[in-house]
């Protein structure tokens, strides 16, 4: 089964000494199904005062302070991991989406509260009509969980453009739907938004996607991103994944590194800083197949 | 439910207008000085409603007896003049209740009954029992929602009451508490129904205030009533605040933990509370930005360096507490107490997370609570409570929504609650139609007729509803409740609205006590001998800014008032043969308080002096530094004594506001007297009270700082320009520099300039010349460690010797000389030397800042670097092609 490397490096520059600053990262990959990490490391540099613990969501997480005035920020995470094949037999169920979402609150296994977190909004994914008349399409009566969610995320790929330049971090699910463009992170927003709004628990899933070079031309260093795509709970099946950007059920190429309820509960890196000034960030992130 | 911070509901209001025209026969009462009248004689409780005084027959219930009998024995000229001395009191002490969104709102004064409600210590006893268990239950709760959620689990607790709002704060799930409590503190609001019994309307679990107004009222009433309070043997609070320094202490495992107050700031409505416990506790008064964490520790920023902070009560909502892990559009946090916390090196009190617990949406749900994790029956009821996310209770409130009050299910503090049965047809429908679109956010509850108690009202007692706040707090053997409450009453009779902002007002409460008084007080400390200290203490660098700017605030409001005074003087004296010096006069006036004259048609000197003094809006008008003053002062209220404090107070009575009518010279004359004269008692006080610590050093480098610019201005205003009658001016010169008498010592009658400028620039002997301003500030200077405690002569300090050099050597009969060549008439050397030392002072005050009170740099939120773009795909390319996306 496939084995990736991955390295992801995270710099800022300052205009002026950053006096003090506190971070949280999400960088250091979680449990997940199928994916064997063989190592995974984090680095940073100036040194730093540095914890690590784990999140509400079981997402490794940590928390690290530079108490130097300093005017480089360089946080490098590394690992390898390898993907296994899903379990042969694996149950996918039927059930209409109706009673799935009915079972959901009726679960009594003891993570029931870890499930039914994910059915409420969260700070970047209001509730809002307009999610919940967009997924009415998707979920007509008495039709499979699996299949509406599908339909879904197909709709989502045809209709939306993606465009890098139409969005930014803080874009809402609101603008998304008006200006029908963005990022994986602004449609794993809207997929979520629409799935909660039938009264589902999906979360935001944070990680990698190996990507292939452009027929003819070397693969580029570097060039990847963090990617993002979401999961949704049907109660006979468990979490299932889907990735609304590209349209497919992600299979040995995506690497989960964390999840949430959406974006600002696993951001890669974001801090407070005292002083600064003006700042650069610059992102690279390198997927190979070893 | 009927607490309300907000505003009424219209119907509400206009209901209660309606109301009070109908009644307003049977509040007509006889007037006091009846003889043999009781001061309850006219009080007619309203009819099916518990009266707290009065029971049904209309016989004084037995435990108001004796109170009332010694009221009656006071008399009511007596008790008269006991209401006017606490009214007094209340207004001296500043006694403040800020309202959020009201521009006038700031510091609305404290509206105290001179009458304290009484409860008997039986009825008391099992009040005190409901709170204490409800204090233990609420904890229980929040331990479970932090910890292992079995409530969730076995569905006791709804889902949607953890997760379906803000308030659950997941960064503090599993984190360790220090005693294993998380309230530390507890307040019930609770009303007592028809029946005579006690329900509570509403749980404070956040950051309960009221404490200090308690604690406030209490030192007034029992001032104005001390021979009445002693013997009704009224249980005393001092105990209570005893216990909960103890138990904020426990939180901590050093033996002298620093412990701390945490505020919003002064825009929050009850900071004159903060400030007020801050100073009755003996703990630091602080802000977020006061705070910094480092090694995991928080460190408070002190003039001399970092101190460590071990337990923090906070007065801010927890979300706000820190911008990294909580709300990160706080401005109010501390970046990484969340990880300090979670690394057990510092305490919150209450812990963070614990506003969950408060949401009414939970009340519904506390008796099955309390058997299942303390094993009890709730013995305090709550009021009848229905969360419409329960189909059930949706359906109950829907089937009897206009018998209802309706509540947002999960703010908790800031509820508005809406009284069904005020609303109109369409209203209603609405309502409706909105918990129906989404019930969780709603609950409804039955509408309590709140009991009454007498209220003061001129010369005769009339009944209002009233609230209760009772207080917890937790210590080794479980919670005790203080042996008191806040007691706030609605506007009128018919009214059970309890607002500060709606006319209402708060009560004592007395709870009478079967026993002997505990006496404890926390000026004679029980137990161990308290250790001889001398030190005043280090200063928080932001209070050592706010007394720096007070100081200079004070001295340029003085100065301003001053030169307003002289030219006041010459203008109504009409024995002046002269008043040539008054256009040199005015133009310095004008300059001193930044007052740009409008175009137009010239005005009289009278409507001039108006137009500056009180009509000038410049940041730097003499209403804007008064304001300041002001202002300043509230922020550093719990450094200064009472007394200061007073006169504070004092300064906005003795002057007529921009807002009146023009004042007539007539009347600004004695308004200005007693301005400098209350200036003088401030400088006076200052002095003669304030420990030669940090606060006060600064407070006093302000006013040197400010006196020495405002000497220098008011020369090169005056003296510069070359006019032909000098004496008078230099007469009103030396006047206004408050140096006449010295200068006629010396000199007689003789007025020249040499001598004027030697003597208001050089002579260190005199308090009011620059060089014995400077001299104090090297004096305070050297006392200083500047940052680095570098050796040799700090960057304040050089200025000043720079200075003070220049002014010893200057050579004043030469400066005091016209260059005959000057053809624009003015002393060109003197105006600009005394242009480059107003500079250098300048200066002096930012190097000053810089130096020692400004590492409070504002820290900015890094943004969240977002998840890459990853492109759809075109045809050929199923997975795409990526592009990194900077962040930020």
């Amino acid at each position: 089964m496939p084995v990736y490397r991955i390295k992801h490096v995270t710099r800022y520059r300052y205009e002026q000494p950053v006096t003090i600053c506190h971070h949280i990262a999400h960088l250091l990959p979680r449990e997940a199904a199928r994916h064997v990490w063989s190592s995974a490391d984090l680095d940073i540099f100036p040194t730093a005062m540095r914890t690590d613990r784990f999140d509400y969501f079981g997402n490794r997480q940590t928390f690290f302070s530079i108490q130097e005035p300093h005017r480089e920020l360089l946080v490098t995470s590394r690992g390898e991991v390898e993907i296994l094949a899903p379990a042969t037999g694996m149950l996918f169920s039927n059930q209409p989406w109706e009673q799935a979402r009915d079972n959901l609150r009726n679960m009594s296994t003891p993570d029931f509260a870890g499930v039914i977190q994910f059915t409420f909004e969260s700070v970047k994914i209001a509730q809002t009509a307009e999610a919940a008349q967009y997924a009415a399409a998707s979920f007509t009566a008495g039709r499979p969980a699996i299949e509406a969610v599908e339909d879904l995320m197909r709709r989502i790929h045809q209709e939306f453009k993606f465009d890098t330049c139409a969005t930014t971090v803080a874009t809402s699910v609101a603008e998304v739907f008006r200006d029908r463009r963005g990022v994986c992170q602004d449609f794993a927003h809207l997929g979520i938004a629409c799935l909660r709004s039938m009264g589902l628990a999906a979360r935001y899933v944070s990680g990698y996607l190996l990507t292939d070079a452009p027929p003819g031309r070397p693969r580029m260093v570097g060039v990847d991103a963090s990617h993002a795509w979401l999961s949704v709970y049907v109660p006979e099946s468990g979490w299932l994944d889907f990735d609304p950007t590209n349209n497919m059920t992600p299979g040995d190429r995506h690497i989960t590194i964390a999840y949430g309820r959406d974006f600002s509960d696993v951001s890669p890196l974001r801090g407070v800083i005292l002083g600064g000034g003006n700042h650069a960030v610059h992102v690279s992130v390198d997927v190979t197949a070893v | 439910m009927y607490v309300t911070d907000q505003e009424l509901p219209e119907a509400a209001l206009k209901r209660e207008s309606e109301r009070r025209m109908i009644l307003e026969p049977q509040q007509q009462s006889s007037p006091i000085n009846v003889p043999d009248a009781h001061l309850y004689s006219s009080y007619a409780p309203v009819p099916g409603i518990y009266d707290e005084m009065m029971d049904s027959q209309g016989a004084l219930r037995p435990h108001w007896q004796m109170f009332l009998n010694l009221l009656d024995d006071l008399g009511p000229a007596k008790l008269h003049h006991r209401w006017e001395t606490a009214r007094q009191l209340i207004h001296d002490n500043g006694v403040t209740y800020n309202v959020y969104g009201d521009p006038a709102g700031m510091d609305r004064p404290w509206h105290l009954d001179s009458l304290p409600v009484l409860f008997s210590a039986a009825e008391w006893a099992d009040l005190q029992a409901g709170v204490a268990q409800r204090a233990r239950l609420l904890d229980a709760i929040l331990a479970d929602l932090y910890g292992p959620q079995r409530m969730l689990a076995e569905k006791i607790i709804p889902a949607e009451l953890v997760f379906g709002h803000g308030l659950f704060l997941r960064p503090l799930h599993g984190v360790a508490v220090p005693g294993l409590r998380r309230l530390h503190s507890y307040a019930a609001d609770v009303g007592r129904g028809p029946d005579g019994r006690f329900v509570v309307l509403m749980d404070r679990t956040q950051a309960p205030s009221g404490t200090g107004y308690t604690l406030e009222n209490r030192m007034v009433i029992s001032r104005a009533l001390p021979d009445v309070f002693r013997d009704c043997r009224v249980s005393r609070l001092a105990t209570f605040f005893r216990r909960f320094r103890e138990t904020l202490k426990s939180l901590s495992n050093r033996e002298n933990p620093r412990i701390v107050l945490l505020t919003p700031g002064p825009y929050n409505e009850t900071y004159f509370e903060h400030a007020y416990l801050a100073r009755y506790l003996g703990y630091t008064l602080v802000e977020g930005a006061d705070l910094i964490v480092r090694d995991n520790y928080v460190y408070l920023k002190m003039l001399g360096g970092l101190q460590r902070v071990d337990v923090i009560l906070r007065r801010q909502d927890d979300d706000f507490c820190d911008p990294l892990e909580l709300r990160a559009d706080s401005a109010l946090g501390i970046p990484g107490l969340v990880q300090a916390v979670y690394s057990g090196n510092v305490a919150v009190a209450n812990a963070l997370g614990s506003g969950l617990a408060e949401i009414p949406a939970l009340m519904m749900f506390l008796p099955a609570l309390c058997r299942r994790l303390l094993d009890e029956d709730l013995m305090l009821s709550s009021v009848h409570s229905f969360w419409c996310g329960n189909m059930q209770a949706r359906q109950y409130v829907l089937d009897n929504l206009s018998r209802m009050v309706i509540k947002p299910a999960f703010l908790g503090g800031r509820d508005k609650p809406v009284f069904a049965r005020n609303l109109s047809h369409e209203a209603l429908e609405s309502l409706r139609a909105g918990i129906l679109a989404a019930p969780c956010n709603f609950v409804g509850e039955h509408y309590v007729e709140l009991s009454t108690a007498p209220v003061l009202m001129g010369d005769h007692v009339e009944p209002r509803h009233l609230v209760l706040r009772l207080h917890a707090t937790c210590g080794d053997d479980g919670y005790s409740v203080m042996p008191g409450a806040l007691a706030r009453f609605s506007g009128s009779a018919d009214s059970m609205i309890v607002s500060m902002q709606r006319g209402g007002g708060s009560k004592d409460a007395w709870i009478l006590s079967d026993g002997p008084v505990d006496a404890f007080s926390f000026l004679q400390p029980a137990g161990q001998p308290v250790p001889i200290s001398r030190a005043g203490g280090d200063l928080p660098s932001r209070v050592a800014d706010n007394l720096f700017w007070l100081g200079r605030y004070e001295e340029r409001a003085q100065a301003n008032a001053r030169l307003a005074r002289g030219i006041v003087i010459r203008l109504m004296d009409q024995n002046f043969d002269s008043t040539a010096e008054l256009p040199t006069l005015f133009s310095a006036l004008a300059k001193q308080t930044m007052y740009v004259a409008p175009e137009g048609q010239p005005v009289s000197a009278e409507v001039k002096l108006v137009e500056i003094l009180l009509r000038n809006p410049h940041a730097n008008g003499f209403p804007a530094t008064l304001q300041s003053i002001y202002r300043i002062a509230a922020l550093v209220r719990d450094r200064m004594s009472l007394d200061i404090w007073r006169i504070i107070n004092r300064l906005d009575e003795d002057f007529p506001g921009a807002d009146k009518t023009d004042p007539a010279l007539l009347d600004l004359l004695p308004a200005l007297d007693r301005l400098i004269i209350t200036f003088a008692a401030f400088d006076g006080l200052a002095m003669e009270s304030m420990t030669r610590g940090y606060a006060w050093r600064f407070l006093d480098i302000g006013r040197r700082i400010e006196r020495a610019i405002g000497t220098l201005t008011l020369l090169a205003e005056t003296l510069v320009p070359v006019v032909d009658r000098e004496g008078p001016l230099l007469e009103s010169v030396l006047e206004i520099a408050d140096s006449i008498i010295t200068y006629r010592r010396r000199y007689t009658t003789n007025l020249q300039i040499p001598p004027v400028l030697d003597m208001l620039l050089a002579d260190e002997s005199n308090p009011r010349s620059a060089a014995f301003q400077l001299v104090r500030l090297q004096e305070h200077l050297a006392l200083l460690v500047a940052n680095g405690g570098a050796a040799g002569l700090s960057a304040p300090e050089r200025i000043v010797l720079r200075l003070l050099t220049d002014m010893r050597l200057a050579d004043f009969t030469a400066l005091g000389g016209i260059e005959t060549n000057d053809r624009r008439n003015r002393r060109e050397h003197l105006g600009r030397l005394l242009a480059i030392w107003i500079d250098e002072l300048r200066m002096l005050s930012d190097v000053i800042s810089r130096e020692y009170l400004v590492h409070i740099t504002e820290s900015r939120q890094l943004g969240f670097q977002p998840a890459g773009a990853v492109a759809p795909g075109i045809d050929s390319q199923p997975l795409g092609i990526h592009t990194p996306r900077a962040g930020g």
